[in-house]
């Protein structure tokens, strides 16, 4: 497969304040890849530097192999993009609004301009002002999408779009896809990457800590082990097992968080009377917070 | 659901509040106001407070005998109709204040008037357009006494500002003062100032009451030409007496007779003008608390064809965002020249009547005749540059708008070197700069015309206003090329800095390279034909100079958010 987006040690700073931090990724054609992590852990960060709005203060960034800092306009010519947060003309309609991107990067598609335009559900006849901050959005990525972009480069796409347009835009970047082009989406939403993502990145503090299949994401994660006692809850013999963190107990309910096999907390747990056992593989949104705190889950 | 609580030590600590954050301004909505005003503040204490105190320097240096006063005081009552059109109420101005009067004092009312009504559109409407008001108005407070502690921060601030003016008025008068009467006692120094502060509470008073129901733009451009119009109607309704009924419903007429710097006082109108201030304010006030917050209905104003929208590129779309605000300003001065060129008539008559006026007037402008169009407008020109590089600003801020808001981000991920952006929506502001100037020359033609005066010179001589304009822009997208967020700013500071010089410099008798600085002192005479290729010249290398510095700049650095 060919890397569409690759960084090496990319490295941004403001002054004494942290962007990104030697981060390396590598994207493939055809996939959809969620870049993760809390705000101001660095996404915005990265993508404003794969599109050379901003310039990397070492390392470097190539999209489809070309480095963004030495032909940026070739790269925007086959990508689209749509902001985290953005504005557009107040006194523009939709319409003229999406007019306008289409003459700028030329040969649109305006049947399927059309068509994005009736299945998001916009209304283009009215002034870009005049918008609730979804009709917005949708304004945003009709305008990344209209002109089949090879890559798709969308900053927290789905934030004020309701359910059924957040599906809308879902089925249309598997179509995307389908055709061949690659998404690079960022995101707080972990259901999202869940059901749009090929691979996700996680970001954290300007770091990348960690870049895997979803599936392979949720393999990392611990068992949330739930045990009650119909006596006294016996802690200290689950503290000392190797794997086992979190110990909390509560009543006659001891919680703890199993990582590796879980055949020891069995054995130790059916040395005593045992009204209830639950184990559970958290979700990836679960995953996602440990990743978070700084304790990963594998 | 058993996931784990983040431990304590993970949390961050809570913010803790600091003890001078109120001295920041921090505590309460009144001293935020106050803060977010500083800036403004900082602007009209310097830009009031130093004409004054230059001009009451420059007065008794340019006019240091007694002769010359009287030559003043004599043209002043001859001139009377006209010249009031464009001055004050002429009272006393042999002396140092009643000439300030005379001749600044309505200059000092109108920025101070914009200044309010800027101040008081976006207060609260403003505020609310962009969404930070609603977290004030959650907050355990009324509508009432949010907008009432926003209003109350204005007052304090103009009242410091007038203060100011106050002192300089006094000072400089004690200081530079040569002639009998050239003192100005500190009662009148604040019955200026209270003149001054009341007038422009009302118009700013005006725009607070619009604000909630049309929203801040139409609100501050009614109140705006509510100054102008009031200005204008008062002081040719004595040359057009259809403009009296209008003009009485004015505060420029109300306070006609208060001319505290020549020794006349007229109290009981301004204590008129703040009952009408304080009626305006508090209908203001109640009409933000009963109507719905941000629920204003926009003046529509008529949308322009669909070649003017400017879809195609982003020359023709800045040409467009920046055309209706290039129109307005030419609406402004053009009638402004207009009515100038016109009242040139009025002044060709006072000579045919009068030869030792309009020989006393050959002595003081030697190198053209003033009862032309050209040649009364060319006694303007200074007044023409400032507004003219306000506007170059307004249009240099526009620019600046597509990397502020964030538009830029979108747009540069289309195939646009940045470079193309900053010249291509460059260009579209020279292009809405010479709409400006075509507008104005045409207006000032008719005016000319009207006035059976030659309309062919004045024309021409308008395309070297615009050529001044072109070249404030220019510095604008220099600056813009390396930080657009202070490229408005910069034009402004050059415009201010600009009219100081020429005001400062013949005044204080400084060297005559100061004056040389200004890009002003080399344009000529336009208005009645006499060129200065080198200025012109210059305006043009600036004008296209700083473009290509601002799309070098570009390229070199990060794009802001």
């Amino acid at each position: 497969m060919t890397a569409i987006i690759q960084t090496e040690k990319l490295t941004k700073s403001y002054g004494s304040h942290r962007g990104v931090i030697d981060v390396d990724l590598a994207v493939e054609q055809g996939e959809v890849f969620g870049f993760l992590g809390p705000n101001g852990a660095g996404k915005t960060t990265t993508i404003r530097v794969l599109l050379d709005l901003i310039r990397p203060t070492s390392g470097q960034a190539w999209v489809f192999g070309i480095d963004t800092t030495v032909d940026p306009v070739a790269i925007h010519q086959r990508i689209g993009y749509l902001p985290g947060e953005f504005t557009l003309y107040d006194k523009l309609t939709g319409g003229d609004t999406l007019e306008y991107f289409a003459n700028l990067r030329g040969g649109v598609d305006r049947a399927y301009q059309a068509s994005l335009i009736e299945r998001f559900d916009l209304d283009p006849s009215r002034k870009f002002k005049e918008y609730s901050k979804g009709n917005k959005q949708k304004v945003g990525l009709v305008a990344a999408l209209q002109h089949r972009p090879e890559l798709l480069v969308l900053d927290e796409p789905t934030s004020g779009l309701d359910p059924l347009v957040q599906q809308t835009f879902f089925a249309v970047v598997r179509e995307t896809v389908a055709d061949g082009h690659t998404v690079f989406l960022s995101s707080h939403v972990l259901s999202e990457a869940e059901k749009a993502c090929d691979r996700v990145g996680i970001i954290r503090d300007g770091r990348i800590i960690l870049v895997d299949r979803v599936d392979a994401l949720r393999d990392l994660a611990a068992h949330l082990v739930e045990l009650r006692f119909t006596g006294p809850v016996p802690a200290g013999e689950f503290e000392q097992i190797p794997g086992v963190t979190d110990v909390v107990a509560e009543d006659h309910v001891l919680r703890m968080r199993v990582s590796g096999p879980i055949a020891p907390v069995v054995k130790a747990a059916a040395r005593f009377e045992i009204a209830d056992f639950v184990s559970r593989e958290p979700s990836l949104e679960e995953t996602f917070l440990a990743q978070y705190s700084g304790r990963a889950a594998g | 659901m058993t996931a784990p609580a983040t431990p304590a030590q993970d949390r961050l600590p809570a913010p803790r509040s600091r003890p001078w954050s109120r001295v920041y301004g921090l505590g309460s909505i009144y001293a935020k106001t106050m803060r977010d005003s500083r800036l403004a503040f900082l602007i009209m204490a310097g830009f009031l407070g130093g004409v004054m105190f230059a001009v009451g320097a420059g007065i008794p240096a340019l006019l240091s005998t007694q002769t010359a006063r009287d030559d003043v005081v004599r043209l002043a009552s001859d001139l009377g109709s006209i010249v009031a059109g464009m001055a004050g109420k002429p009272v006393d101005v042999g002396t140092v204040g009643g000439y300030i009067s005379w001749k600044y004092g309505p200059i000092f009312l109108i920025i101070t008037s914009l200044w309010s009504i800027l101040a008081l559109s976006s207060t609260l409407a403003g505020e609310a357009k962009q969404g930070s008001l609603e977290f004030v108005v959650t907050s355990p407070f009324g509508k009432r006494r949010i907008a009432f502690e926003k209003l109350a921060a204005h007052v304090t601030m103009m009242a410091l500002v007038l203060v100011i003016l106050t002192v300089a008025a006094w000072s400089t008068a004690a200081i530079f003062g040569k002639l009998p009467g050239d003192a100005i006692p500190i009662d009148a120094a604040i019955g200026f100032a209270l003149w001054i502060g009341l007038v422009a509470l009302v118009f700013g008073g005006l725009a607070l009451v619009l604000a909630p129901f049309i929203g801040r733009g139409g609100a501050a451009g009614i109140a705006g030409a509510a100054v102008f119009a009031g200005w204008l109607l008062n002081g040719f309704s004595a040359t057009v007496p259809a403009f009296r009924i209008p003009a009485d419903l004015t505060p420029w007429a109300w306070t006609w007779n208060h001319v505290p710097l020549g020794g006349q006082y007229d109290w009981a109108s301004l204590g008129f003008t703040a009952v009408v201030a304080g009626v305006l304010l508090a209908t203001g006030i109640e009409a933000f608390a009963r109507r719905d917050l941000g629920a204003s209905r926009s003046v529509r104003s008529p949308s322009l064809p669909r070649l003017l929208r400017g879809l195609r590129s982003p020359f023709s779309r800045a040409f467009s965002e920046r055309l209706p605000v290039a129109i307005g300003w030419a609406i402004g001065l053009g009638v402004f020249g207009l009515v100038m060129a016109g009242a040139s008539r009025s002044l060709a008559d006072e000579f045919n009547k009068s030869p030792d006026l309009a020989k006393t007037f050959a002595t003081i402008f030697p190198d053209f005749n003033i009862a032309t169009a050209g040649g009364f407008l060319q006694l303007l020109i200074s007044l023409a540059y400032i507004v003219v590089g306000f506007a170059a600003a307004t249009l240099v801020s526009g620019w600046a708008s597509d990397e502020s808001s964030g538009r830029l981000e979108m747009l540069l991920a289309t195939p646009l070197t940045r470079s193309r952006w900053a010249i291509s929506s460059g260009l579209g502001v020279f292009a809405a700069i010479l709409v400006m100037t075509a507008i104005t020359a045409a207006a000032i033609g008719i005016g000319a015309l009207g006035a059976a005066s030659d309309a062919v010179t004045p024309m021409a001589g308008t395309a070297t206003i615009g050529l001044y304009a072109a070249a404030l822009a220019g510095i604008g997208f220099a600056v813009g090329g390396f930080r657009t967020s202070i490229a408005a700013e910069a034009v402004a500071l050059v415009v201010v800095a600009t009219y100081l010089i020429d005001l400062v410099v013949p005044a204080l008798k400084l060297p005559d390279w100061v004056h040389q600085l200004a890009l002003t002192a080399h344009l000529g005479q336009p208005m009645v034909g006499i060129w200065d290729p080198a200025g012109m010249i210059a305006c043009c290398v600036i004008a296209v100079g700083g473009l290509l510095l601002g799309g070098w700049g570009m390229r070199s650095r990060d794009v802001a958010r």
